[in-house]
């Protein structure tokens, strides 16, 4: 739900069969915030079935009791949730049985998906930061992975990843805001962008330290037209949105290919746990 | 204060409210007052937690306009939002002189405090002197249990246990709680305990209940513990907060009536 692009919305809901897809949204890790569910139906209520689950306001969302909450959710094609905090939403979760819901809905084929801390509950380990320090959290582990994410958000966001990793939270993947990584199984898919620059890396323990490896990133949106001879004027003129810095620079020095360092589906994939 | 001293228990202070204070009670600042009249400092810092609703601006609104012009340094802490500062947590729940928790869902408060080590935290402020106040899911999370409706029909929930017995709140406001309350503590799920209305609140000295303040004329609550398998129920009288008896309040209260009725009827409103 960028304020700016559907692209990734649009992505997931295609990964889903329906014709009009069941989507039910969890805003849990913002606490249920007003503007995220008015945002949610904006962007999915023209074209699919959609609903919300709330834990604050049980009477304002969907289902009035415990049973009636797992059987809607299981009857979805698709459930996404919210960002935020991924500790509390994870609390409330298990307070309400909802993380076992969410296995089973997982385990019935049910598309799971979300940002940030929507993305950061499906893994084994995620990278929290909150208050204070950065923290290791355990998510769902439904995919046996650790996550970070706005990996290029906040300048310190690598070198935490790092430690973390070295210090021995298990390999895993750091996405940049606007990219998402689609597992199937727990096996990575396909990464995606709404951004033409977005990355994602996977980060594993080698020898004495950590090493980065970027993914291959597919871009959702329409490419832009080859740079080549273009006069200045067009090429500042043409991207909706302004390309960032390093992008800029990649593309200069003729290095975008370079970029398609692994293919995700060559990666190894763990077994599940 | 220093954070890791501890007083002794029976200075150790909680006040629990059946409902009022800023979020319910926007224009009666009487049981916020009593809040900040119960710790000695000279400018009271205090911490409000928003979590059982979800840290939501209306709440958090509320305390700033109640506490902004209140002689007292005061913040809140978002277990959802970013805060500017990155202060962790154990430094910013440590250092209050009073802990304010906000109404809401008392499952999901529990739940989100585990999850972040608050519960420990909390235990440790009150042990250090930390005034820990608060309504409804904010009042029953200190008992042994409460009445939640969490999860939308009123069920039983252990709650810290920091103080003995259970309570139940809003019990003239949301009536459908105080049968399943007294349910409960008739066949052994919960002990006996309290049952509030809004407007009413218990102030615990150790594990002591030692007043019961009111911020509303005619509000009030009760004991109720269960014998034999009977329950035997106690009414007690709160204590008016602010001027005067509350038999003469409520007598002025009904002349100003009387007044604005007769004014009505002579600018020919007639009766509402």
């Amino acid at each position: 739900m960028e304020r700016d692009s559907s692209l990734l919305d649009d992505y997931v809901l295609s990964l889903t069969d329906a014709e009009r897809p069941r989507v039910c949204f969890l805003p849990t890790a913002s606490g249920d915030a007003d503007h995220y569910v008015v945002r949610f139906y904006r962007r999915f209520a023209a074209s699919c079935d959609a609903s919300h689950v709330s834990l604050f306001r049980r009477d304002q969302g969907t289902g009035g009791v415990e049973d009636d909450l797992a059987s809607h959710l299981l009857a979805q094609d698709l459930i996404y949730v919210g960002g935020g905090n991924v500790v509390s939403m994870l609390g409330a979760w298990r307070a309400h049985g909802l993380d076992d819901v969410l296995r089973k809905a997982w385990r019935k084929g049910i598309v799971l998906c979300g940002p940030s801390a929507g993305s950061l509950c499906w893994f084994e380990e995620a990278l929290s930061a909150f208050h204070g320090a950065p923290r290791g959290v355990r998510g769902l582990g439904l995919l046996p992975y650790s996550n970070c994410v706005h990996y290029d958000a906040e300048p310190a966001r690598r070198a935490e990843y790092h430690r973390f990793v070295g210090d021995g939270m298990r390999a895993g993947f750091a996405a940049e805001d606007g990219v998402a990584l689609h597992f199937r199984r727990t096996r990575l898919k396909r990464v995606v962008s709404s951004r033409p620059d977005g990355a994602a890396y996977l980060v594993e323990h080698a020898g004495d330290g950590v090493v980065e490896t970027p993914l291959d990133v597919s871009y959702l949106g329409v490419d832009p037209p080859a740079p080549a001879p273009a006069p200045p004027v067009t090429a500042a003129a043409s991207p909706a949105r302004r390309p960032r810095r390093r992008a800029a620079r990649r593309a200069s020095a003729g290095q975008a290919s370079e970029r398609r360092a692994v293919a995700p589906e060559a990666l190894p994939t763990p077994l599940p746990a | 204060m220093s954070t890791q001293a501890e007083i002794p228990l029976q200075r150790r202070q909680i006040f629990a409210m059946g409902g009022g204070g800023f979020t319910m009670e926007p224009t009666n600042p009487l049981l916020d007052d009593f809040v900040l009249s119960l710790t000695d400092a000279k400018q009271p810092r205090v911490l409000f937690l928003p979590t059982a609703s979800g840290d939501t601006t209306t709440q958090i609104n509320a305390f700033q306009s109640r506490f902004a012009d209140r002689w007292c340094v005061h913040e809140h802490l978002s277990l959802f939002r970013m805060h500017d500062s990155k202060r962790p947590l154990d430094q910013i729940v440590l250092e209050q002189d009073i802990i304010y928790v906000g109404g809401g869902s008392m499952r999901n408060l529990l739940a989100i405090w585990r999850a972040h080590g608050l519960d420990e935290l909390l235990v440790q402020a009150w042990r250090a002197g930390t005034v820990l106040a608060g309504l409804s899911a904010g009042a029953m999370c200190w008992f042994q249990g409460g009445v939640t409706r969490s999860s939308g029909p009123p069920e039983p929930l252990a709650g810290l246990g920091l103080l003995d017995g259970s309570l139940t709140v809003h019990s003239d406001g949301e009536p459908e709680r105080l049968p399943v309350w007294l349910a409960n503590v008739r066949d052994g799920a919960l002990p006996g305990g309290w049952a509030l209305d809004d407007g009413v609140g218990l102030l615990f000295k150790g594990l002591r209940m030692e007043r019961v303040v009111s911020s509303r004329p005619g509000a009030g609550a009760q004991r109720v513990d269960q014998v034999a398998g009977e329950l035997v129920r106690h009414r007690l009288e709160p204590e008016l907060l602010g001027e005067g008896e509350t038999s003469a309040l409520v007598v002025e209260d009904e002349a100003i009536q009387e007044l604005r009725r007769v004014q009505r009827m002579r600018r020919g409103l007639g009766e509402r």
